[in-house]
Order: C-alpha cells, then structure tokens, then sequence
C-alpha cells in the first residue's frame, strides 16, 4: 500500500511537472501578455531559426493611427486573430496573417484631469472576452467576436488614489485579475480580482495588511494606510496550484523611511510587509499562501513588482517547481513556488553600490541607505537594472534572457508628509550614467540554478523592450534607436536586424497561422518618465515616439 | 515606481465652488497655488526636483527663464523629452498659477497672474463634523464600502447614481431612502437590480447593483427584461458606517448641497 502510494506521487509528481513545462510554451497561439501564464515569453516554435533568421522580413506592417506617445504593448494572437491595444486604449483585432482589420473599439478619452501618463502595456483574452485596464482605472470587457463592449468596472477613483491600470490583466480560471500603479504616492495598493462572466467582484487582496491582520506590525503607527506596495504589473499563474503569483511594489514613502518603520525595526527581518515581496494568492479567495520579502525596508525604490517566470527544474539532485523573481535592483530570488522556500539569489547589474553582498539565504550586506540631508550616490538607479520590461526563459537552454541597464542616481531623500493619491516618493534622485563605462546596457544570459551569467551582450544606450525567445534557439528584443534584433539564445551572437523606425518600448511574440511562423513587435518610444529622463543622458539622440506593429516572417516559398 | 499616476491634477480646483469668480485674483493666494501644483504635478517621480531644483528632469530654479517661455514650454511641453504638455492636463487657472510660481524661481518679481482668481479662492470652511463626514466620504480603508463608490460629490468618487439632488435630514431618513429607479433586471435566467443607465438600439446600459462595486453592463438587444421595483435597499449598502458617521456624512452633504 506503502509502497503504490509512494509511486503514485512520484507519477502524479512527474505528469504535473511535465504539464508545468508544457504550459509554459506557447505554439501556433500566443494567448497572454507573457505567452502563457507561466510567463516565460517562449515559443516552441522552430520555422524561424539560427540558420535561416539572417531572411526573416516584414509580412504586414500595422499603423495605430494612435501616435502621439507610445505603443509598450506584447500582442495577443489566438486562431489567427491578433489583439493589439495602444497607448489610449484602443483596442484592435487583427487578422494575423495579413493585418487586415476585423474590428476595433476606442475607449472614450478619460476626462483631462484624471491623472496618470498615457500608456497601456497590453490586454488579456478569455471566456470569448478581450479584457484591459485604463488610465481612468476601469476594467473593460469586450466581446472577442465583435469588439462589443460587455461591461466594466471601476476599481478606485483614479483622481483621489492616483492609481490606474496600465499593465494587461492576468486571466486565470474564471477570473480577470488586476494591480495597479500609484505605489510612489501616498496610496495602499492592492490587486482586485473580478468575474470573468459578469464583471463582479469576486476578491481584493491588499498589500499591506489592516489593524488587526498579521504583518500590520511592520508598519509605524497608521502609515499602513498609504505606504504603497503598488502591485502594477502583471502576475503569474500555476493551474494546477491554484495559485497566483504577484510582485508587489515598494514602501511608500520611496527614499525616506522615518515614518513608516517602527522604532528598533530589525532589518535584517520583515519590514513594511508585504511590500517589496513576491506573493502567492489562492485564485479562489485571494488568500495569501506564502510571501517572500526580497528588500525589507526597500529605500532605494527597487520594486519588486516585476513579472514572475515559473518553471521546474532541478535543483541540488532535485526536481523543483519554482518561479524567478528580479526586482529593480537586479536582485533575483528562485524560490519553491509550493511554499515560498528560498532556494537561490543572484544579482545582475555589474555596477552596485545599495549593497555590498547577499548571503545565501538573501540578506542584504551592507546596506547603502539614502540619509536626510544627505546626497548619496545608489547604483542602480531608480530607473531599474531592469525595468518593467519583461526577461524572457528558455528551456532549452535553461537560460534567463534579460535586458539590463547600467545607472546611478544621486538620492536626495525628503520628508514631506503624506497627502493621498499625492507623489510620496519623498526624494530627488537625478539619473546619471554608471561611471568609468562605454556601454550603458547589456542582454544577458543568467542560469537560475547557479546564478551564473553565461553571455552578454553590451549595448551602447539604454533597454527598454521586452524579450523574446524560441524554439529556433532565438532570442528577440529592440532597442531605444529603433532597431529590432535577434541574438543566438546559446552565443549571444548577433544574427539579424532590422531598424523599425521608432524606438522600441513594448513586447514581441511569436505565432504561426496555417503553419507560417510569425514573429510581431511593437515600435514607438514612450519619452514620459523613464523615457524622457534616459533619453536626457544621451543628449545626441532623437529616438522617435510612433505606434506600429511590425510583423516578419521567413519569405513565402523559403521554407 | 509607477510610471503612471505621477501627474496629479487639478482634483482641488475643480472641487472649489466658484464663489469668488469675480474677485480679482491675490497674488499670495495665485503664488502659493502655484507652489502647491508645482509639488504634486511638476516635482513628481522622474521629473523635476522640490523648488524647481534638479531632478530626473533639468533645474528650473534660477535659470534666466522669462515667464512667456516658461507659459509656452508648459502649454506645449518639449518634444522627444520627458516634458508633456499641460494644456489639457490643468485648468487654466492653474496653468497660469504654476508658470507664475516658476516664474518667480527665474527672479521675476511680480509675475502676471492672470484674471480668473477663481482657482486661487479657498474653499469654505467646512465645520469639524462636516470635514470629518467628507473624509468618511471617500475613505479607502472602507473600499467598495464608501460612499464615493457610487456618488460623486466636490469631483470625487464614482457617478454611478445620479447627482443627489436632496439629502436627507437624519440618518433614519437617510436609512429608509426609497430607490424607485433601481428596477429588476432579468437576463440568462438570473435576477439583479439595476440602475438603466438607457435602452437604445446597441442594447440596455445598465448598472448590475448585485455586489459593490456596481457592474456597468451592455447587453445585447432584447436579452434583459426590466421590471419595476427590486429588493435592493440603500440601506443595505451603507453599513460600512456607523450611525455617528452617517451622522457626520449628512452635515458634509449639507454643507455642500447648499445652494
């Protein structure tokens, strides 16, 4: 009995492993802002390889006619229909093989003084639905024949919580599931999950914890109530966990902790929970399952709202369902994503000053920290190692592909006082390039099992796109100047690329429709914020705002 | 960091009433309004530094600008760079009440401020029950319990039912409030109230009032049948509050109601 028992976990352990590594591929459909839920931005498609990538070339070419700003969207393709939505919230179906419009859907221009930049970084499909949030802190549903709008829900006035949503929603089971941004203000993040069906409410998980709850011992006095955590970016999910994963934000206020730490706070512990962590949410209740706290007391404002990879691999002999997880910092964790347990870190950028080391089970050494009425100089800057844009997992190689960037800052922490849905961020920090440097960026390889880097590739400015890898043992990215590339995912090597027109900011797939491999990016550069400031330090450059869609394949006949 | 939501705008002008439009406008009052914006629009997250001091974003302290380049460059903003433009994003008055402040960074003595004062103009004085009802209005540690989930009062919360048009006198009254616009709508079988927002040829618009927060739904022509009366109370959606609180909220409306 013993012994059947024993041997129907192992099979039962073996078949969900080899279903986790089969989720997280896409194939001929590129269903979610990441791929799959798993989050790796992986296809197993192979069309379009090392050998013949050097032909790739336009198929169709898509303008948004939505120009002003930026187009940092990943699109969404199913059985051959491509969802594309803009800055401003326009949403399009495509059909994928040719461009050719099939309908379109422009929400209505939220008034002038709703708050927040122009910008929306993707949409969701399921339950026949296309799903998104906007700049006035809505979530929308259409109907994915039709572009027919279903419903929508407000989440919180975006003029009193200077929130909104600009990441895509992360459908999992018959949910759609939002964060949203508003974290540098004073503001308690949360992340809201609602009905596929019918738009209503089915939880609100906050960041940080009411009077009463566990964790609310974290916080001084009632600076809980807007010390944000905001989760703004897209979470993970593991079907046969039932869980979701999720990256929340920073404390708030960002560079000036004096009001929101307890007295005689041990920071080599939690602090200011559950900010600066990656979560793990049952999807039926919203119930917290395990936390990770990467920067207690993060003062640097190192986000750890980033995506959450998932994958199963081996781990000291043995076989681990785990997620990666990197923050701004460049700061990496690979824990077990049953429990939550650590298993590894790693950091990425090659200047650091925050710290100056990790131990094995992630305690910050020799933490750098922004003093009042001091300049400090903290490499990496705010701006991130990485920023939002999303690092792409193979496993074929095994590698993590990240964009990394090399800044500093000079952080001058203030005091001011909280003032809701106000900027609490209580510090200036101007950017400026790392010191004694010619290159400014680098792709990396980085193996989450040892921590190693095994390539990189430096790059003159600054990366901001997302990335993308495949089958074809590619890796895909653009960059600042326009050009859109692909590397070998094993050398580094660069093998192909093409100049788009207008920097790139956004996220690539890959599909294939009657058996041709495509591969879509977005092009047009956001100068609002990270843009605008990075662009500063390259005073010599002009890179250009649009919002198109570029989509190549290998000629007709070629293959 | 959140690379949206850092622009705050106008949320405080456009609650003011304008009770003083006619008043010429104090430079103290315009300057200090400057100032105000200029902290929670212009020295946000990447942008520029505390009294115009460098940050993300250049130095404006102290800079030789003139106040007509500084008015053009805020109205049109700086292409390729991380500089908007504000035209749209503030109200006149404080348009004109920011480029003022910076203005006064650049060693510009007497900026002009302009004609409208109305932005500049304080709000009354709320009574301490009246300002305490106003924070109860809106409080988001109350969630999708608050008030402003479905009102808009002073350019906060959400309109889902129409602008209140009367408040009720006492907290019973406001407790036994009739609601004879929320029908009961009946689609797929299953029963809701609902707020019909119209019913035209693209299908009712409506808001599903099952749960909080209200679903504004689109349903196809035909599909939803709308009967008078429903068993949704008002009552039951304001239990967030306590008796002194609704209290509190009353001598809020009041104040603000008053014509």
């Amino acid at each position: 009995m013993m012994v059947t028992m024993r041997f129907a976990l192992i099979v039962l352990f073996a078949m969900s492993s080899a279903l986790a590594q089969e989720a997280g591929a896409t194939r001929a459909d590129w269903v979610h802002n990441a791929g799959t839920q798993f989050s790796w931005r992986y296809s197993a498609l192979n069309q379009i390889d090392t050998a013949n990538v050097k032909s790739l070339t336009p198929a169709w070419i898509f303008q948004t006619g939505d120009y002003a700003e930026n187009l940092q969207t990943t699109p969404v393709v199913e059985n051959g229909v491509m969802y594309l939505i803009t800055a401003r919230a326009r949403v399009f179906a495509l059909d994928a093989a040719t461009g050719r419009e099939i309908w379109n859907y422009r929400y209505p221009e939220p008034p002038p003084n709703t708050p927040g930049f122009v910008g929306n970084r993707g949409l969701a499909i399921g339950d026949g639905k296309v799903f998104f949030g906007t700049k006035d802190n809505y979530v929308v549903a259409l109907d994915q024949k039709t572009g027919r709008m279903l419903w929508r829900v407000n989440i919180d006035d975006a003029r009193q919580c200077g929130c909104n949503i600009t990441a895509a929603p992360l459908v999992a089971k018959d949910k759609v599931i939002v964060g949203g941004t508003g974290g540098d203000g004073a503001h308690r993040g949360y992340i809201t999950a609602f009905n596929t069906k019918n738009g209503r409410l089915a939880w609100r998980w906050y960041v940080i914890p009411g009077p009463g709850e566990k964790g609310n011992e974290t916080w001084k006095g009632d600076s809980w109530r807007f010390g944000g955590g905001a989760p703004w970016l897209t979470g993970s999910y593991d079907p046969a966990l039932s869980l979701v994963y999720w990256g929340t934000g920073n404390a708030a206020a960002d560079f000036f902790d004096g009001d929101r730490v307890p007295a005689k706070a041990d920071k080599s512990k939690e602090v200011n929970l559950y900010t600066a962590s990656v979560v793990a949410l049952d999807v039926d209740t919203g119930k917290l399952r395990w936390h990770h706290q990467e920067i207690p007391d993060d003062q640097w404002d190192f986000d750890s709202a980033y995506e959450v990879p998932l994958m199963d691999r081996e781990v000291r002999g043995r076989m681990r369902q785990i997620l990666v997880h990197m923050n701004k910092s460049g700061l990496t964790s690979v824990l077990d994503r049953t429990t939550g347990e650590l298993l590894g870190v790693f950091s990425v950028p090659e200047v650091r000053t925050w710290i100056s080391g990790i131990t094995e089970d992630g305690k910050l050494v020799g933490r750098n920290e922004p003093k009042l009425g001091k300049t400090t100089t903290i490499c990496p800057s705010a701006a991130g190692a990485k920023s939002w844009n999303s690092m792409a997992y193979s496993p074929r190689t095994g590698f993590l592909y990240v964009p990394v960037n090399e800044l500093c800052a000079d952080v001058t922490p203030n005091n001011r006082p909280a003032e809701e849905g106000q900027n609490y961020m209580n510090g200036e920090f101007p950017i400026k390039l790392a010191p004694g440097r010619t290159t400014y960026s680098h792709v990396d390889a980085w193996d989450p099992i040892t921590g190693k880097r095994t390539w990189s590739m430096p790059y003159k400015y600054v990366l901001l796109a997302s990335m993308l890898t495949t089958a074809g043992d590619l890796v895909f990215t653009g960059n600042p100047e326009g050009e859109f590339f692909a590397l070998d995912a094993k050398t580094g090597n660069k093998l192909w690329s093409y100049q788009t027109g207008a920097g790139l900011r956004g996220g690539a797939a890959a599909y294939a429709v009657n058996g041709r491999e495509y591969v879509a990016t977005t092009t047009g550069w956001h100068s609002s914020v990270v843009g605008g400031a990075v662009m500063a330090l390259f005073p010599d450059q002009d890179w250009r705002l649009g919002s198109t869609l570029v989509v190549f394949a290998l000629p007709e006949g070629s293959r | 960091m959140k690379r949206s939501g850092l622009i705050w705008t106008a949320l405080i002008a456009a609650a003011l009433p304008c009770t003083a439009q006619n008043q010429a406008p104090n430079q103290t009052v315009v300057l200090k309004r400057g100032e105000q914006m200029f902290a929670t629009t212009c020295a946000t997250g990447y942008c520029h530094g505390a009294r115009g001091g460098e940050s993300g974003a250049p130095r404006l302290a102290g800079r030789g600008f003139d106040q007509t380049y500084i008015g053009g460059v805020v109205t049109r903003g700086i292409p390729d760079t991380g500089m908007p433009s504000f035209a749209t994003r503030l109200s006149r008055p404080d348009l004109t009440a920011v480029v003022a402040y910076v203005a006064t960074l650049n060693g510009v003595a007497n900026p002009d401020i302009g004609g409208g004062g109305a932005a500049a103009t304080p709000a009354p004085a709320l009574s301490a029950e009246a300002a305490r009802g106003a924070r109860l209005f809106t409080e988001a540690t109350r969630s999708f319990g608050r008030c402003s989930t479905c009102h808009e009062v002073r350019g906060f919360g959400i309109s889902v039912a129409a602008p209140i048009a009367r408040v009720p006198d006492s907290v019973p009254a406001l407790k036994a409030l009739a609601t004879p616009n929320v029908k009961t709508g009946t689609m797929d079988g299953e029963s809701m109230p609902s707020l019909v927002l119209s019913e035209g040829k693209k299908g009712p618009l409506f808001y599903d009032l099952t749960s909080a927060p209200p679903v504004e739904r689109n349903a196809e022509p035909g599909s939803v049948k709308f009967t008078d009366g429903s068993t949704w109370r008002h009552s039951s959606v304001i239990g967030a509050y306590n008796d002194a609180e609704l209290n509190a909220i009353l001598a809020y409306l009041h104040t603000t109601m008053k014509p």
